[in-house]
């Protein structure tokens, strides 16, 4: 069996326009100042994307990147896909499942993806092996379709396959990749980049191991891991509850307290039987087979396979049922049936939808439709109102955005993009930011979310800070708290709704996550106090690598990170004005609870702190001199003023 | 005598039982334990295969487990003596007629109290 160390990254670069490979090591002084996976993606792609390429073009550049941690007991599968997104920011996602562990063991650390084929091609690496095959008998067909086409085609049942649906293959807006069957990353356009390529998979397969430098320690460390994220012995609340229940308990939760997004937030609050009819337990209930875990994952059952038992849609499967699902197939469109939700759900998957593009943008159609702006003429016959009726119209509405046919073809725009071209005021109820659709969680209630929403490199994703349910930090004393190099105001850091301390505290969750995904582990597994003293974390790359890094210098990783992230966008012409939340968060209070819109007032001063916080210009956003010469980062200051972009001291 | 018993429909396939296996012997982890779990149709069967009598080559958390027990989240995997295994069994089904938790999670992997909770709907106390 063939050896590799922990710290050892690999670059395999694959030109899809003449059919050329190769293979080669990546600076070993990356791995220490980016660790791997999303840090080494974002040094990657502001060296290697040149400025304003055309995203669906030559020169994209899409990247496959595992890390250090990946193939060890800790890196849950997780890895990162990356490029520049058709709406010209960052585009960066992380997936779980079992296909980063297998690349390590076939020894390709990272994938890069130059040129575009003329042809639809697969790529199929197995250990020393690679090569670009065939795939024109797979364009087409979608997921599930091609996970067993290639499944009968490549003889291991270990292999590990990605690829695209049909969405992806037809440039849908916010197409995402899949894996697993049910693992998908990539929302900020990815799919559709993988698409422009005519690239519908990736297949690999690895027989090789992964030696850590110091075994002992790594074993130490990982006890020390696996503690705080036990079932039985984690201090954290969510634990339990998260790893076999899942993060869809929150709707229920959400519904009574003003945070559910409900008919395209008009409202935020939810009759408390329609949530109860969509909730994590009713799930638990009635449809899920077996539990499932990505590669290695302490947790028992984050993920779930899922039947529909009986019914219209009997006999339906597919996998997981996360915290998103219930709010934009539930709440946002009002619909309080799980059999259809789940079936919604199930069908964007088979077509590499992305669920948060389509739930919204079928919300923004359906405000549109409810306020005579869109008719039957435009919806070709579909009553779209809220709380749907004609279920077999809407899901025919769905296959028709993956095919980019009749009125799909216009919520295949995103509802960005769509309601630019409709017009007539329908941009108010478009709930995007930088042309990417939001997440679940609300904003007006959640000042730290409303701030993560508007800055995100990536558009909104709530992968890239906390959630409202961080760890909890008094689980540390306030010594040792200020001896991890966070100092905050935890009471009023803490409130949703006090704009104060907000900016330093999105600072530090930003930059704990970026140092997880890096490394990579999982930002699910951050309970307890993972994500607040990443000791354990430092611990584990230590060993696993062998490297001797400082615990601070580690963090500044995940600095270095956002500052290439901002940086990338800064180059695309992204600033300050484009980190601003939704215009119906900004503009309508909450109905009946009366929680305040995010007017200037509230919302300035916590952009102020946070820029402040990260030593960013505050009238542009644009990194400082000082700030990138104190990351090791001159480079990055140089290269940005060469493209004539204005660097303050 | 104590020996290593699977019950599959628990186990959820994260194979952290093989990836730590395999590192017992050199501190290499790859895909090559004495315990492993077979995935023959992509993801929706989970088949834990052991070749080995649970004499684990090296104990890493607890010097009475076996190694690959020690880090099974779900609680597939046991290493008791067939009596106590059989009783594992009947709890596990008891606890599946009372509460769809147990789907996913063995019942002694559950941290808080569950027997004695109020009778299901339908069902006589």
């Amino acid at each position: 069996m063939r050896t590799r160390a922990a710290a050892e990254q690999t670059i395999l670069r694959v030109n899809l326009s003449n059919g050329t490979m190769r293979r080669e090591p990546l600076p070993a002084e990356w791995t220490r100042q980016y660790l791997g996976a999303r840090g080494m993606h974002s040094r990657l792609l502001f060296n290697e994307i040149p400025p304003h390429a055309d995203p669906l073009g030559e020169e994209n550049i899409l990247y496959f990147g595992a890390g250090p941690l990946d193939g060890l007991p800790v890196g849950n599968g997780r890895m990162s896909v990356a490029c520049k997104s058709p709406r010209g920011t960052v585009a960066e996602g992380s997936f779980g499942g079992f296909f980063g562990p297998e690349m390590r063991r076939a020894g390709v650390d990272y994938i890069a993806l130059h040129g575009k084929a003329d042809r639809p091609v697969y790529l199929y690496i197995c250990d020393e092996h690679a090569e670009l095959r065939d795939a024109s008998h797979l364009w087409g067909l979608t997921t599930d379709q091609t996970d067993d086409a290639l499944r009968r085609e490549l003889p291991d049942a270990d292999v590990q396959l990605r690829y695209i649906g049909p969405a992806g293959e037809n440039g849908v807006h916010a197409s995402v990749i899949l894996g697993n069957r049910n693992n998908s990353g990539g929302r900020a356009g990815c799919g559709e980049v993988m698409g422009s390529k005519k690239l519908k998979a990736i297949a690999v397969r690895g027989t090789g191991g992964i030696g850590v430098a110091d075994y002992p320690a790594f074993v130490q460390a990982y006890q020390t891991y696996r503690q705080r994220l036990d079932l039985a012995t984690s201090r954290d609340a969510w634990t339990p509850v998260w790893s076999t229940y899942g993060a869809p308990v929150l709707a229920r939760l959400f519904a009574e307290q003003g945070n559910l997004m409900t008919r395209n937030a008009q409202q935020m609050h939810w009759e408390s039987d329609k949530a109860v009819r969509i909730s994590a337990e009713a799930y638990l209930d009635r449809y899920v087979t077996k539990a499932k875990a990505c590669f290695s994952c302490p947790w028992p059952a984050c993920q779930k396979l899922h039947t529909i038992p009986d019914g219209e849609y009997a006999g339906w499967q597919g996998g997981n049922y996360w915290a998103g699902q219930p709010v934009v197939f539930g709440s946002l469109l009002d619909i309080d049936d799980l059999d259809f939700v789940l079936a919604l759900s199930i069908l964007c998957n088979r077509y590499g939808l992305d669920i948060f593009h389509v739930g919204f943008t079928l919300a923004w159609a359906m405000e549109c439709y409810e306020k005579g702006i869109l008719t039957r003429a435009d919806t070709d016959g579909l009553e779209l109102t809220f709380g749907c009726r004609d279920r077999q119209g809407l899901l025919e509405l769905v296959r028709k955005i993956a095919l980019r046919q009749g009125f799909g073809a216009l919520l295949a725009l995103g509802c960005s993009r769509a309601a630019r071209q409709v017009g007539k005021g329908s941009e108010r109820f478009c709930l995007a930011v930088k042309d990417q659709e939001l997440e679940a969680i609300a904003q007006r209630s959640f000042y730290m979310v409303a701030l993560g929403v508007a800055v995100s490199e990536v558009g909104p994703d709530h992968t890239r800070w906390y959630p409202p349910y961080p760890c909890n930090p008094n689980l540390l004393p306030p010594e040792e708290l200020a001896a991890l190099g966070i100092h905050l105001d935890l009471k009023k850091a803490f409130e949703g709704r006090n704009p104060e301390e907000k900016g330093k505290l999105l600072r530090w969750f930003s930059i704990s996550r970026a140092v997880v995904e890096s490394l990579p582990g999982c930002v699910f597994l951050v309970r307890d106090t993972l994500g607040l003293d990443m000791r354990p974390w430092w611990q584990m790359f230590r060993a696993a690598t062998g490297m001797e890094v400082d615990y601070f210098e580690f963090l500044k990783a995940g600095e270095r990170v956002i500052n290439l992230e901002r940086a990338f966008n800064v180059r695309e012409g992204f600033r300050r004005a484009d980190d601003h939340p939704p215009y119906r968060m900004a503009n309508e209070d909450v109905p009946v609870f009366g929680f305040r819109r995010l007017s200037p007032d509230i919302f300035d001063p916590m952009l102020d702190e946070y820029y402040d916080a990260m030593g960013w210009s505050l009238t542009t956003s644009i990194p400082r001199a000082q700030t990138l010469q104190a990351l090791g980062l001159a480079d990055v200051a140089a290269a940005l003023q060469a493209c004539g972009v204005e660097v303050e001291a | 005598m104590k020996r290593l018993y699977v019950i599959e429909d628990l186990c959820n396939g994260c194979r952290l039982c093989q990836t730590f296996c395999s590192s017992l012997a050199e501190g290499v982890f790859s895909a090559e334990g004495r315990i492993r779990v077979l995935k023959p149709s992509g993801e929706a069967q989970d088949i834990p295969i052991l070749d080995c009598d649970g004499r684990c080559l090296r104990p890493l958390f607890d010097a009475q487990t076996p190694t690959c027990v020690s880090v099974c989240p779900t609680g597939a995997l046991l290493y008791e003596e067939a009596a106590a295994a059989a009783e594992r069994r009947l709890l596990l089904a008891e606890a599946r007629r009372r509460h769809s938790l147990f789907k996913v999670v063995a019942p002694w992997k559950w941290p808080f109290a569950w027997q004695g909770m109020p009778p299901q709907k339908g069902e006589t106390p």
